[in-house]
């Protein structure tokens, strides 16, 4: 298998052209999308490969042209809608939850919504109170929606492929500091499933869960963790919802105690739903309550030390696995 | 007392849209009307009898608008429209007994018992849509479907209420179908009330589509709703230019609806009086039935019996949605995420 080092901006613009190249039908719109070459670069060089017929810039209208996008599904088309930043897509919301995830259902199935939303979810780098959210919880909260966070070039390629060729709604959730992370994927094409978990590191003592961006403290964690003969067993959700509960479970099982990390608040978020089904699954197997590492309940503030406290980091985690073996 | 609003209609020769259109085709269009009349007094009374729940929103006294739309554009096109939207899937190919299963949440039902009054489908039918406005960018996005796949011929039909216009939805929707160039045909029905708000103390503009229309720099049509052949000629030329010209146009219809906003609402913002003169002199089938009389195509008794018949299907519609079986609560969870297909 030949192999090729990209970033995951690089993944995911060889995701959709490949896709784009397999069904006439995909299309991109978003904002800056086209003649700027995406806001993070995603798109770069898309346009004069494709032309403005199939990369489409908007408005800044996310209400529009998300509906657009939508309307344009339930009449054939596949669009992949691109929001700058998922914070944006409150802007959105009553298209995404309304129709998007509710027309297939609400139509007897008469009408299906192939689309994929995507962009850069989460903090970045002090973007302060409005541009920081994950909204994970609020979408997963709706039936109809598939919600995936990858955490690295291959799995945001791979998963971006199986989204765009999905008949549902896709909630793809993507990473403005991570855009850069280079890896060896493979050239040859390849999928990853949509709602299949990964055990990313093998261990015993404790079971690590997470996605997306927070996948790195974890494993940051863990490596502290193995000078101490402490070995984590990490899975990467890579998709949210459909949760893959029987990879958690069977881990959890394994190591009976487990801290899930989210990005996101901890009221009603995924961490609360992972750990809730864990019990539900795997009760009489847990040594340890579950603890949970998640976003302190405030605004993201803009003060680059509050905003590094706020969020969930190395040191967290660790008192957090400290807390779990004691 | 405020000024009567100034309407630029759009003109039309009655005797040529009669010559042109047919006695059997006007007559088919009476019959579509009386349908959706008898249809929505049947769903109104089995509402009353507890067999259905949720909201009902009627169409009575705008029947002319989306009949002489569809007879004049055809059906092979998009449609989308709001929650008061029984006559549109009617009109559109679905059968009394599916809608009226529908609305008593029968598994025989238009959307197998999932939507209810407010969200009835066909082929064609993208909703029975129930967030004020927030169906607008969908029936732009079937516009942008047309032009994207070439498709010759056809336009993407968007029927809102008055009250939608304040929408942010609409807005966005209008400036991106005119910047791209998309097929999309907006209809205001101006019914005069946004559930219980007058449009004047809603909507800042009069008349709503001729001005509006200029700031996205789009042609406007105003037609009056009451009227079969002012709706029909007029659609007629609205495909036409929107299919030659492929630019969107907005279409404001000047009309009445004789029920509350919904069954819940007693209309206490009218009096019983001015309904009453309302039903009898705005009524756009009496005025349609007229004009048939005086042109020798019907007589009252023949009338009648159209009226009867449809009559007569509404409640053999109720009789099938009554008999049929609601879902199985087995199927709970069922049919939220359309079949995948094996890579």
């Amino acid at each position: 298998m030949t192999k090729q080092t990209v970033e995951i901006r690089e993944a995911l613009r060889q995701a959709i052209d490949e896709e784009m190249t397999r069904d006439g039908k995909v299309f991109v719109l978003g904002e800056e999308v086209a003649e700027y070459n995406g806001a993070y670069k995603v798109t770069k060089g898309m346009l004069a490969k494709w032309g403005p017929e199939r990369i489409i810039d908007t408005p800044i209208a996310e209400n529009g042209f998300a509906g657009l996008a939508i309307g344009a599904a339930q009449t054939g088309l596949r669009p992949i809608v691109e929001f700058m930043s998922w914070n944006f897509s409150f802007v959105a919301a009553d298209q995404l939850i309304s129709n998007a995830c509710k027309a297939h259902y609400m139509s007897g199935g008469r009408f299906s919504v192939p689309i994929v939303f995507r962009g850069p979810n989460g903090a970045a780098a002090q973007v302060s109170c409005q541009h920081s959210h994950c909204v994970e919880a609020i979408y997963g909260n709706l039936p109809g929606f598939y919600v995936i966070a990858p955490s690295n070039a291959y799995d945001a390629k791979g998963l971006l492929k199986s989204a765009i060729r999905s008949n549902n709604p896709v909630i793809f959730l993507e990473n403005e500091l991570d855009y850069g992370d280079k890896m060896e994927i493979p050239v040859e094409e390849y999928l990853v499933p949509i709602g299949k978990a990964k055990v990313v590191r093998e261990g015993e003592h404790v079971t690590l869960i997470s996605y997306s961006r927070m996948l790195k403290h974890c494993q940051a964690a863990a490596d502290e963790m193995a000078k101490k003969g402490v070995k984590v067993e990490i899975i990467d959700l890579r998709t949210i919802k459909p949760l893959d509960i029987a990879t958690v479970a069977s881990s959890v099982r394994k190591t009976h105690r487990c801290v899930i990390v989210e990005e996101g608040h901890i009221f009603a978020g995924i961490s609360a739903e992972v750990g809730f089904q864990i019990i539900e699954h795997c009760f009489d197997d847990l040594d340890a309550p579950l603890i949970r590492v998640c976003s302190k309940e405030t605004p993201l503030p803009y003060a680059k030390g509050m905003e590094k406290e706020t969020v969930p980091n190395k040191e967290r985690i660790l008192l957090a696995l400290q807390e779990v073996l004691a | 007392m405020k000024e009567k609003t100034h309407y630029n209609y759009f003109q039309f020769d009655q005797k040529k849209l009669i010559a042109e259109i047919g006695k059997e085709a006007l007559l088919d269009s009476l019959k579509k009307m009386l349908l959706i009349r008898n249809f929505e007094i049947r769903g109104e009374a089995a509402y009353q009898q507890g067999k259905v729940g949720g909201f009902y929103h009627s169409y009575m006294g705008q029947e002319a608008i989306q009949t002489a739309c569809i007879a004049a554009s055809g059906s092979d096109h998009w449609f989308t429209t709001t929650y008061r939207c029984h006559a549109l899937a009617l009109l559109l190919g679905v059968s009394p007994n599916e809608a009226m299963a529908e609305l008593y949440g029968k598994v025989t039902g238009n959307a197998m018992g999932r939507g209810g009054s407010m969200h009835l489908y066909a082929d064609r039918l993208l909703g029975g849509l129930a967030i004020v406005g927030g169906h607008v960018p969908i029936a732009t996005g079937a516009a942008f479907t047309i032009k994207y796949e070439k498709q010759k011929n056809m336009a993407s039909f968007c029927f809102m209420g008055d009250g939608a216009v304040a929408q942010g939805a609409v807005h966005e929707s209008l400036n991106l179908a005119s910047l791209w160039n998309l097929p999309c045909i907006y209809v205001i029905e101006n019914n005069k009330w946004g559930m219980g708000t007058a449009t004047s103390r809603a909507i800042c503009i009069e008349p709503i589509g001729e001005n509006m229309a200029r700031s996205y720099n789009m042609k406007s049509y105003t037609l009056d709703g009451l009227d079969f052949f002012s709706c029909y000629g007029g659609f007629k030329e609205i495909l036409h230019e929107v299919i030659t010209t492929n630019r969107p146009v907005l279409v404001e219809v000047i009309t009445q609806r004789f029920r509350g906003h919904s069954i819940s609402d007693p209309g206490l913002y009218r009096t019983k009086q001015e309904l009453a003169h309302l039903m009898e002199a705005e009524d756009p089938i009496n005025r349609f039935k007229s004009t048939l009389i005086e042109n020798g195509f019907l007589t009252e008794d023949e009338y009648k019996n159209i009226d009867k018949e449809q009559k007569d299907l509404c409640i053999a519609a109720m009789k099938f949605a009554d008999e049929s079986l609601d879902p199985d609560p087995i199927t709970l969870e069922e049919g939220v995420f359309a079949p995948e297909d094996s890579q």
